[in-house]
């Protein structure tokens, strides 16, 4: 498959010259009806420069070497953002899911050779269609389909990882995969770097670590954005409500794309403290908005309404502001809060 | 603020992953049909007021995330509903078979005097079936509940269902209410004080586009 999707490598270059390009976006997704043209060419032509910049930057960084190093400088290049045509190569080397690929020939094919379990295939199946239907690379009549390397990749891991096997959400980050590395077995390992040692416990069928870390967040506000804290407290709004899929869908679907290929830039270089900042950042800078809330609808509205808008979608703006606004989060306060939330939740 | 409806019910939508839950709700509060959406993960609601003898009933109804595991998330929200739908989808016998898995749930989870109906959904469907109607006749009988096969698509049965649990809902309160002496006023506790909302539209149109 890599073959015939390398033609769509060009895309990588940001382009908006051809109708095509106008009505879908690089990687594939429709745009909407409203899509507002003008002021996407404004923020365009502003990070054009930007984006052309970084690219020459991580060119010169990375020439001559596959590797790449845990330093505060990477830290910073990653921080700005990967360019689309190094994605797959940091995210790969970063999580470590190159060298399980190179350690482990061969085994991605042999999973999906061997004799397959028919329920694992059956629920995988059932959310083929319901894998972003907003994407033209994941129409069943698309040419070729990304929909067949999705359920071949979905349904590898669910055989490869047994305590996992298939939780509804690991299509969209598999399909994201897949978009980006345009490679079944990268984005088989590196859909195992994510579950198996990047994030906790999210998709195991008692999803402890998506209660555990929902329960972190509820502390992070408490501590750094009371008046937030307060209002879901008076509504008696659990925090499963409004922030469950962002931690599940790891922000897909739920911010715009080159945001959340930003935000996975860190997740795959630092870890899965990027997601906390990225929720508190969202919190903290709309938190009028959400104390102001009268009711558990509303103040559910309004969590949807922070995902929209020109805050999220100034990609490069808002990369910095996870890192300044939310203030510091240490691991150590992380790991604290972690522990803390999964005995309170086990014990209940 | 100037409250907009008389009593507030909380339903919830209940069934195997693919049965079509979002589909229903989507028709029912939009009157739109989208033939392909994105799975359901967690829980989500959207909002309706219905008037029904002559009461403006607002229905809060809440769509889950249809795979088991995510019960361990869902779960926590039967007690809070006053109606259930226990969806199927007539193209699935096992679908139809799970139906008395997510009753027993119910029956441990949720209130006693949860009200229920059984719901048969892609009616439309008719050369795929399954579940010959009978048979979701006869289930729902066994449990004593009302039942409609209903179509998403073709907009069959839609409405009526939803009338139908919110009026069982109605009913099964109809004595709290008439203690009030019809006097609606905000010591009526069907449902949470403070969600005297004002308009609430939760309609998800998650908009990505790409700016870099």
């Amino acid at each position: 498959m890599e073959n015939h999707l390398n033609d769509q490598n060009t895309e990588c270059s940001v382009s908006s010259d051809s109708n095509d390009c106008q009505r879908v976006d690089q990687y594939g997704f429709e745009r909407s009806e409203d899509f507002n043209y003008e002021s996407y060419e404004e923020l365009m032509s502003k990070h054009l420069a930007v984006v052309t910049r970084r690219s020459n930057k991580w060119s010169k960084l990375l020439q001559g070497t596959v590797k790449v190093e845990k330093n505060v400088k990477v830290k910073r290049y990653v921080r700005k953002g990967v360019p689309c045509e190094h994605r797959t190569q940091i995210w790969m080397a970063a999580s470590g899911a190159q060298d399980q690929l190179e350690r482990n020939p061969g085994y991605y094919h042999s999973l999906l050779k061997a004799e397959h379990d028919p329920k694992i295939e059956e629920v995988i199946r059932a959310d083929m269609h319901r894998t972003f239907p907003d994407n033209i690379h994941f129409h069943a009549s698309s040419q070729p389909c990304l929909q067949k390397a999705l359920f071949n990749v979905l349904l590898a891991y669910g055989h490869h990882n047994k305590d996992v096997g298939y939780c509804q959400g690991m299509n969209f980050i598999a399909g994201y995969l897949l978009i980006i590395t345009k490679d079944e077995e990268k984005s088989f390992w590196l859909m195992d770097a994510l579950i198996g040692k990047i994030l906790p416990d999210y998709y195991t069928p008692t999803m402890l670590g998506l209660k555990m870390d929902q329960e972190v967040l509820g502390e992070l506000v408490r501590m750094k954005v009371p008046a937030v804290w307060q209002v879901m407290n008076r509504h008696d709004v659990m925090w499963t409500l409004v922030v469950s899929r962002w931690f599940i869908c790891l922000y897909v679907d739920i911010l715009p794309v080159e945001t959340v290929l930003r935000i996975w830039d860190c997740l795959f270089y630092e870890g899965s403290k990027i997601l906390f900042r990225v929720a508190l950042t969202l919190i903290r800078h709309h938190q009028n908005l959400i104390s102001q809330a009268q009711s558990l609808p509303e103040i559910c509205e309004r969590f949807k309404q922070i995902t929209h808008g020109e805050y999220v979608e100034d990609c490069h703006t808002f990369m910095q502001k996870i890192f300044m606004e939310p203030g510091g989060l240490s691991t150590a306060t992380i790991t604290k809060f972690r522990k803390m939330c999964r005995n309170r939740i086990t014990s209940a | 603020m100037a409250k907009q409806y008389d009593v507030l019910f909380r339903l919830l939508l209940l069934g195997d992953s693919g049965v079509g839950k979002t589909c229903l709700l989507c028709r029912f509060t939009d009157n739109e049909f989208h033939p392909s959406h994105i799975s359901t993960i967690g829980v989500d609601f959207k909002m309706k007021t219905l008037e029904i003898d002559g009461i403006k009933v607002r229905i809060q109804i809440w769509d889950t995330a249809g795979q088991e595991r995510y019960q361990t998330i869902t779960k926590q929200y039967y007690r809070r509903a006053q109606g259930i739908f226990l969806v199927y989808d007539i193209t699935s016998e096992r679908s139809f078979q799970h139906i008395m898995k997510w009753a027993s749930d119910v029956d441990e989870y949720a209130p006693e005097k949860v009200q229920k109906i059984l719901v048969g959904n892609k009616s439309d469907e008719e050369q795929k079936r399954q579940v010959a109607t009978e048979q979701g006749n006869k289930l729902a009988k066994a449990y004593g509940m009302d039942f409609f096969e209903t179509s998403a698509f073709t907009n069959q049965n839609i409405t009526e269902s939803f009338t139908r649990l919110a009026e069982l809902v109605l009913q099964a309160n109809k004595k709290d209410l008439d203690l009030l002496g019809g006097s609606m006023n905000d010591e009526f506790n069907l449902a949470v004080l403070e969600e005297q909302e004002g308009l609430c539209n939760v309609s998800d149109d998650s908009r990505k586009s790409c700016w870099c």
